[in-house]
C-alpha cells in the first residue's frame, strides 16, 4: 500500500508479459459479461411487463373484482396524495438541481409544518368569539383561520429550511458528496427527535374547521353506489395544483427564478454574471421549505394524524416521485408525484396484491425506473459537471 | 470594537436559542439529575434540587462565555471581558423572556402540555428554582452572566483557547497512534510485535468476558456485531465507494435464514446453527449480487436511494400479512435455537461473546487480506475514479459486484449470530435506522480502516448503552453529533492512511509530497 508501484494504475515495464495474458483472459470475460448484462435488462423488462399484463388481465377481465365505483374512489385518493407528494418532491428536485445532494431532512421540514398547522388550528379553537351561540375563531372565520394556518406552517418550514441550509449544508458545499448526505441524515435524526421531545411522541388529531370536516364531501353515484368526494381532498388537490403552478411561474418568469436556473446550470459562471449564489441557494431552501410546510398542513387537514415520524415516509416517497419524473425537472416532479400517488393507490388493486404492500410497489417502481430509464420519465435537468 | 460587540451579540442570541430549546426538552432537569447522582444522591426523583439546576445554569453560562471567546486569543483582557459579558447577558435576556412566558403560564394556570409536552406546572416551578417568579428569573439571568464571566476569568488565567483550538491536534494523536501501530506490526520486528500483540489480545479476550456480568457481555456482544457490520459496509462504501443505504436488509436475510431454519414456530426445520449460519451468509451474498446486477450503472446518490428502497421492501415484506405463514409476520420469530459446539450448547452471554469475537476476528482477517490484495487495490481505483479504473483495465462491474457480495456476506454472518443470540428476530429490528447506524459508525470512526470501525462501534453502540440515563436524548445527540462530525472532521476519528504519490519536482529534483484528492 505504501509503495505506489503496487497500484495497478501505474504501468511497469517488466510486467508487460503478464498483463498481456491477463488482458486476453479479461477481454473474453468482459465480453461475456457485457453480453450477459446487455441481455439481462431487456429480458428482465419483458418478464416484468408480461407479469404486469398478466395480473391486469386476471384482475380486470377474468375476476372483475372491483367495479367502477371502487376505481373512482382509488383514483380520487391517489390524486389527493399525489398532490402532496408533488409539493414535497418539488423541494427535493429544486435542491438536487442546484446542490446535487439529497436533502434527507426535507421530510422533517414538512413534519414541522404539519405540527405548526395542527397547533394553529388548536390555538384558533381556544380563542372564543362571542355570539349566539358562542363560538370560536376557528369556526367563526374558517377561511381566515385556514389561510393563517397555512401561512404559519409555511413560515415555520421556510425558516427551518433556511437554517438547515445555513448550519448543516453551507459549510460543506465543497466537500465530497457523501459528507453533506451524512450531515443531512444527521439533521433528519436530530429534527425528528427534537420534535419528539418538544411535542411528545403521541399521535395528535388535527381539529379541522367545521366546513372542512374530514369524511364529509360531495356524493357522486357511480354504478349504483355512493362515492364520496371529500371536501378536504378537493381542497388539498386544488391548493397543491395552485402552488405548483405558482412555483412554475416563479421559476420560469421571475428574476429569482432565472437566478436559480443559472445557479443550477453553473455556479461559477452564474457568480461571474452577477448572481449572488449563496443567497439564491438560501432562497431555494426557503421556497422548498415553504412548499413542504404547505404539504405538511395539507397532510394534517386531510389525513388528520400528526406525529414526529410523519414526514419520513412521505419524504422518501416524494424523492421517489422526483426521481420518477426526472430529477431537476419541475414538471417532472409534479407528474412524478401525481403518478406515484395514483400507482400507489390503484396499483395494489390493479395487480391483485395486498394493500399493505403499496410501499413495496412504489419502491419497486423506483428501482425499475432507475434500471430502465435512469433519467426519469421526463428527463433529468442537471448541469454537465456532475452527471 | 463594534464588530466584537456584534459578534458577541450574535453568539449570545444563538446560545440563548439553544438554551431555550434545552429547557423546552427538559434537558435542564436531566442534567440536574445527573449532577445530583454524581454528587452522591441515590434517588434524586423526577425533578432535582434547586442547587443542581443553578449549577446547570452556570454551566450553560460558562458554555456561552467559552464560545464567545473562541478564536479570540490575542484580545486584551478588557475586550475579552466585554465580549463574554455581552454574550452572556444577551442569552440571559432570551432565557429570561422564556421564563417570563412560563411564569405567565403558571400564574394564569394555562394547561399548555398539549402543545409543549414538558411544560408541567411542577417543571416550571423547578425551572424557577422553586423561588417566586421574579426572583427566579433574576437568579437564572444572574447565573448565566456569572457563568460567562467565569469563562472570561478562566480564559484570561489559563488561556483556555489553547485547549479548545487544539482538540483537532488531540484527535490526530489517535491517527498517529494508529500509524505507529501499523508501522510496528509491519516493521522490522513485526514477528515479535505480532506475537506479543496477539497474546495480549488473546489473554484479554479469553479472560475479560468471564469477569463481566451478563449485561456487559451483552453490550460488548452488540458492539462486536456492529463491528462485523461496519467492516462489511466498509468494504462496500469505504473501499469500493458505493453508497448503500439499505445495508440492514442483508443483515435481515442472515437473521431470518437463521430463524426460519432453527426455530420451532413456523416450520420446525431445526437444521442446527452452523449450516443455517453458512446458508445465511451465502444467501446474503447472493442477494447482494442480485440487487447489484440491475443497478450497477447508477450514480452514487441514486444507488443510495435504490438500496434504501430495497431495505424498506424487505422490511415491509417481512412485516406484512402476506408472508405471515412463512416468516411469522409482524410478530417475528421466537425461540431460535442457539449453536452447539462439540456437544456443548451455547446458553450464556459469555459463550456468545466468544462466538462474536471469533466472528470479528474472522471478519477483520478477511477485510485486511482483501484490502491488501489486488482486489482491494482495484476497489480503491474504482472509488477514486471509476472511468480511469475502467480505462486501466479494471473490470469495474465485476469488482463492484464482488464488493457488494462480500459486504453482504459479512452482514449475513452478523445477522445469523444476532438472531441466534437474541433467540428472536422481528421485522422492526431491520428498519432503516439500523442501516443508518451502521453507516454512521464507519463514518464517525473513520472510513476504510479496521481500528476506525471498532472505535466507531464503541462510540455509537457502546457509549449509549453506558449513558442509559440519557435515553431520551440519545438519538437527538446522535443526530447533532453526525452533523457536527461532518462539519468539523469529515474524515472520521481515525482517518484512513491514504497512499501518497511522490512526484519528483522537475526544478529542484526534490521529492514533493502530493495529497491524493479525496472525492467520492
Amino acid at each position: 500500500m505504501n509503495d505506489p508501484s503496487s497500484l495497478p494504475l501505474t504501468p511497469k515495464g517488466n510486467n508487460n508479459l503478464q498483463t498481456n495474458t491477463n488482458t486476453a483472459a479479461k477481454k473474453l470475460q468482459a465480453f461475456q459479461n457485457s453480453k450477459f448484462m446487455k441481455l439481462l435488462r431487456p429480458i428482465l423488462g419483458v418478464v416484468v411487463s408480461l407479469y404486469i399484463v398478466f395480473r391486469l388481465y386476471q384482475v380486470l377481465v377474468v375476476h372483475q373484482e372491483y367495479g367502477a365505483d371502487t376505481w373512482t374512489r382509488l383514483l380520487i385518493s391517489g390524486l389527493i396524495i399525489g398532490g402532496v407528494y408533488s409539493l414535497i418532491a418539488i423541494g427535493y428536485t429544486l435542491v438536487y438541481g442546484i446542490l446535487f445532494m439529497i436533502n434527507f431532512a426535507h421530510g422533517e421540514v414538512m413534519m414541522f409544518g404539519a405540527y405548526a398547522g395542527l397547533y394553529s388550528f388548536w390555538a384558533f379553537k381556544i380563542i372564543p368569539i362571542a355570539g349566539d351561540p358562542p363560538t370560536n375563531f376557528l369556526n367563526a372565520y374558517p377561511i381566515l383561520a385556514i389561510i393563517l394556518a397555512f401561512l404559519i406552517g409555511m413560515t415555520v418550514s421556510a425558516t427551518m429550511g433556511f437554517f438547515l441550509e445555513k448550519i448543516a449544508y453551507r459549510p460543506l458545499r465543497k466537500a465530497p458528496r457523501l459528507v453533506p448526505l451524512i450531515s443531512a441524515i444527521g439533521a433528519s435524526i436530530f429534527l425528528q427527535n427534537a420534535a419528539m421531545l418538544l411535542f411528545s411522541p403521541q399521535l395528535r388529531d388535527v381539529t379541522n374547521p367545521d366546513i372542512l370536516r374530514r369524511g364529509a364531501g360531495w356524493t357522486i353515484v357511480i354504478n349504483g353506489s355512493n362515492v364520496i368526494l371529500p371536501y378536504t381532498g378537493v381542497f388539498t388537490f386544488i391548493l397543491s395544483i395552485l402552488l405548483l403552478v405558482g412555483l412554475y411561474i416563479l421559476v420560469r418568469k421571475s428574476k429569482l427564478g432565472r437566478a436559480m436556473r443559472a445557479t443550477a446550470l453553473d455556479k461559477k459562471t452564474a457568480a461571474l454574471m452577477g448572481v449572488d449564489v449563496d443567497s439564491t441557494i438560501s432562497r431555494t431552501f426557503i421556497i422548498s421549505g415553504a412548499l413542504a410546510g404547505a404539504a405538511g398542513v395539507m397532510w394534517g387537514i386531510h389525513n388528520g394524524l400528526v406525529y414526529y415520524f410523519v414526514g419520513f415516509i412521505p419524504g422518501i416517497k416524494a424523492f421517489t416521485a422526483a426521481v420518477l419524473g426526472g430529477i431537476g425537472n419541475l414538471p417532472g416532479a409534479m407528474v412524478g408525484g401525481l403518478l406515484l400517488g395514483i400507482v400507489e393507490s390503484m396499483g395494489p388493486a390493479a395487480l391483485g396484491i395486498d394493500f399493505q404492500l403499496k410501499d413495496v410497489l412504489s419502491f419497486l417502481i423506483l428501482i425499475f425506473v432507475l434500471t430502465f430509464r435512469p433519467s426519469g420519465l421526463l428527463g433529468e435537468v442537471l448541469s454537465e459537471e456532475k452527471v | 470594537m463594534k464588530t466584537l460587540i456584534r459578534q458577541s451579540i450574535r453568539t449570545g442570541i444563538t446560545y440563548g436559542i439553544v438554551q431555550i430549546f434545552f429547557i423546552l426538552i427538559a434537558f435542564n432537569t436531566m442534567v440536574g439529575i445527573m449532577l445530583a447522582k454524581i454528587s452522591g444522591i441515590k434517588n434524586p426523583g423526577e425533578i432535582p434540587a434547586a442547587k443542581f439546576l443553578i449549577a446547570y445554569t452556570i454551566l450553560m453560562g460558562l458554555w456561552v462565555g467559552i464560545s464567545a471567546l473562541s478564536k479570540k486569543k490575542f484580545l486584551p483582557a478588557g475586550h475579552k471581558l466585554l465580549a463574554g459579558f455581552t454574550a452572556g447577558l444577551v442569552s440571559a435576556i432570551l432565557v429570561g423572556l422564556l421564563e417570563l412566558a412560563m411564569t405567565g403560564i403558571l400564574v394564569n394556570k394555562i394547561f399548555i402540555r398539549d402543545f409543549l409536552t414538558v411544560l408541567s406546572f411542577d417543571f416550571i416551578k423547578a425551572t424557577l428554582f422553586g423561588l417566586t417568579p421574579v426572583l427566579g428569573i433574576v437568579v437564572t439571568m444572574g447565573a448565566i452572566v456569572l457563568g460567562s464571566l467565569l469563562a472570561v476569568g478562566l480564559n484570561i488565567v489559563t488561556n483556555l483557547n489553547a485547549v479548545q483550538e487544539h482538540w483537532k491536534k488531540d484527535l490526530s494523536f489517535l491517527k498517529n497512534l494508529n500509524d505507529k501501530f501499523q508501522r510496528m506490526i509491519r516493521g522490522k520486528y513485526h514477528l515479535i510485535w505480532q506475537i506479543v500483540g496477539i497474546s495480549i489480545l488473546a489473554v484479554a479476550v479469553i479472560f475479560i468476558p468471564m469477569k463481566w456480568g451478563s449485561y456487559w457481555n451483552y453490550v460488548f456482544g452488540t458492539v462486536g456485531l456492529y463491528v462485523i457490520l461496519g467492516l462489511g459496509l466498509n468494504i462496500i462504501v469505504g473501499l469500493s465507494g458505493q453508497l448503500v443505504l439499505g445495508y440492514i436488509a442483508f443483515f435481515a436475510i442472515g437473521a431470518y435464514t437463521m430463524a426460519l431454519l432453527n426455530a420451532p414456530e413456523p416450520h420446525n426445520l431445526m437444521w442446527g446453527f452452523w449450516p443455517a449460519l453458512l446458508l445465511g451468509v451465502l444467501l446474503a451474498a447472493l442477494s447482494g449480487i442480485l440487487l447489484g446486477l440491475p443497478i450497477m450503472r447508477l450514480r452514487g446518490d441514486y444507488l443510495a436511494i435504490v438500496t434504501l428502497g430495497f431495505g424498506e421492501i424487505i422490511r415491509i415484506l417481512l412485516k406484512s400479512d402476506v408472508l405471515t405463514d412463512f416468516t411469522g409476520g409482524p410478530r417475528g420469530i421466537q425461540n431460535i435455537q442457539g449453536p452447539m459446539l462439540f456437544g456443548k450448547p451455547f446458553n450464556s452471554e459469555v459463550d456468545f461473546v466468544y462466538l462474536i469475537i471469533a466472528g470479528v476476528l474472522l471478519a477483520s482477517f478477511v477485510y485486511n487480506r482483501l484490502q491488501q490484495s489486488r482486489t482491494g487495490r482495484a476497489w480503491l481505483a474504482i472509488r477514486e475514479d471509476e472511468t480511469v479504473a475502467r480505462a486501466s483495465g479494471v473490470d469495474t462491474i465485476k469488482y463492484k459486484l464482488l464488493a457488494l457480495a462480500i459486504g453482504a456476506a459479512f452482514a449475513g454472518l452478523a445477522g445469523g449470530i444476532y438472531a441466534s443470540r437474541n433467540q428472536f428476530t422481528g421485522p422492526d429490528e431491520h428498519a432503516l435506522m439500523a442501516s443508518i447506524n451502521v453507516l454512521s459508525l464507519i463514518i464517525v470512526g473513520g472510513m476504510g480502516n479496521i481500528p476506525g470501525t471498532i472505535l466507531g462501534a464503541f462510540t455509537l453502540k457502546g457509549l449509549p448503552e453506558i449513558l442509559r440515563e440519557f435515553a431520551n436524548f440519545r438519538l437527538l445527540a446522535f443526530g447533532a453529533l453526525l452533523v457536527f462530525m461532518m462539519l468539523s472532521r469529515p474524515e472520521g476519528l481515525i482517518p484512513s492512511h491514504r497512499p501518497k504519490y511522490d512526484e519528483p519536482n522537475e526544478v529542484s529534483g526534490e521529492m514533493k509530497k502530493k495529497e491524493v484528492p479525496h472525492d467520492q
